[in-house]
This record gives C-alpha cells, sequence and structure tokens, in this order.
C-alpha cells in the first residue's frame, strides 16, 4: 500500500491526516481520487523529496504527501 | 534541493570545521541566542563577524490579533530540507559556520520561533547568507504555521 499523508491545510479540508492507497496510480489520478484536485496550489513529494512530475505512477512502498505551500520561520 | 536559486559558490578553505551534529535543529522547546552564538563562536577563531536572524511571534497580523500561531512539520524532510540549507549557504557563501534552530510548536506573542546565526570572516557575507538562508527557509522547508485569532484559526499562506 501507498501512504498517503496530508499536512497544514490540505488535512484540514479533507479532515484527515493519512490514507493508504493502492499503487499503480499516477499522481495526478491519485490527487483526483483522494480529491485534492481543487486545491491550488498544491505540493507533492514523494519519499521525502518534492517532485513535479505528476505522471509518476507511484510503488508499493512510496510515502506520498501533500502539501499547502510552506510558511514556516 | 536542487531547484533554490543560489548564488556563484566562493570556495573558502576555512570550510567544514564546524560539524556539529546539533547545528541544524527542529524542536519544540525554546532556544537560547547566546548559547548558540557561543557554540558557533567555538567552531572558528577566524570569525570576524557574526550575524543572526532571530523571528519571533507576533501579537498582530493581517489586521487582526493573533493569541497563539502553532506549527506543524513534515518530520524528517523538514529537517533534511534545513541541513540541505545549510549546507548550500557554506558552498555558496564565503561564510564559516552556520546555525538554524527551527520551533516547532504552540508559541505566544514576544516567543522565539526561528534563530539563524552565520558566522564569517567578514560581515557582508554573513549578513547575504543570513537574509537567503531565512527567505529560502521560508519557501523550501515544510513547515506550516496557523494562526489563532479572535475570528478563527488561520493558516499563514504567504511568506512575506
Amino acid at each position: 500500500m501507498v501512504k498517503v499523508l496530508f499536512f497544514g491545510a490540505v488535512a484540514d479540508k479533507l479532515g484527515k491526516r493519512s490514507v493508504d492507497a493502492q499503487a499503480g496510480l499516477s499522481l495526478e489520478e491519485l490527487i483526483a481520487q483522494l480529491g485534492c484536485a481543487d486545491i491550488q496550489p498544491l505540493l507533492v513529494a514523494v519519499n521525502q523529496e518534492q517532485i513535479q512530475d505528476m505522471d509518476y505512477i507511484v510503488q508499493g512502498d512510496d510515502e506520498v504527501a501533500m502539501m499547502p505551500p510552506f510558511s514556516g520561520g | 534541493m536542487s531547484d533554490m536559486a543560489t548564488p556563484s559558490p566562493q570556495p573558502s578553505p576555512l570550510k567544514g570545521r564546524g560539524g556539529n551534529r546539533d547545528a541544524v535543529r527542529i524542536q519544540e522547546q525554546d532556544f537560547s541566542v547566546e548559547e548558540e552564538v557561543t557554540a558557533l563562536r567555538k567552531t572558528s577563531q577566524r570569525m570576524g563577524g557574526i550575524v543572526t536572524f532571530l523571528g519571533c511571534a507576533r501579537d498582530f497580523s493581517e489586521g487582526r490579533d493573533v493569541f497563539s500561531i502553532e506549527f506543524e512539520q513534515y518530520a524528517g524532510m523538514a529537517e533534511a530540507a534545513m541541513q540541505s540549507l545549510r549546507d548550500e549557504a557554506l558552498k555558496a557563501f564565503d561564510i564559516i559556520d552556520v546555525r538554524i534552530v527551527h520551533r516547532v510548536t504552540t508559541v505566544h506573542a514576544g516567543d522565539q520561533i526561528v534563530l539563524i546565526v552565520v558566522g564569517a570572516e567578514h560581515r557582508k557575507p554573513a549578513f547575504e547568507a543570513c537574509e537567503w538562508i531565512i527567505d529560502t527557509l521560508k519557501q523550501h522547508v515544510p513547515i506550516w504555521k496557523k494562526e489563532v485569532t479572535p475570528d478563527g484559526d488561520a493558516w499563514v499562506t504567504q511568506h512575506p
């Protein structure tokens, strides 16, 4: 299973902080399936590295993060 | 963090003397500016300029009172991103050592949030590196803050 983590305003909007998802979907498909398609801007990380390629196919042991823009400091 | 806009490298033979494992930290507890500056100064006696940036919580933002600020991080990725910031700064600026400490907890007006300490032979690169580090931290480190206000909670989205 793919572990998907949600942070900040994204977690609040979805009402959850993590879900398990099926491997084999592209990030674009995963974002749509999880109800994140209308969240803009949305930052995505795979295994703690930010990724721009939404055609990336998620693998079984991937950790995917859906994040709003950062606001630390 | 290959997408960071870093200035041209200015190699220095003095780099790498620090190597302190605690030079980059994300923590709940408060920190001491004096202790961090002292720790930085212990890494080299070649430092002629030390610049600090201390970010603190305000009681007013976006035209409203702020009761408190709650921080959230992506554990692991946030600390790795801050470590990369330190590494990039040491490569790109003519500086000797850097320390970065960021709190992730609930803070109130006047509380300390983030500290950046940069030591260099001369002040100019220390000022430049310190400004670059805080600007880049706000854009590249997965930490978020939520302001608790009389009108409700609001995630902060901008990074001025």
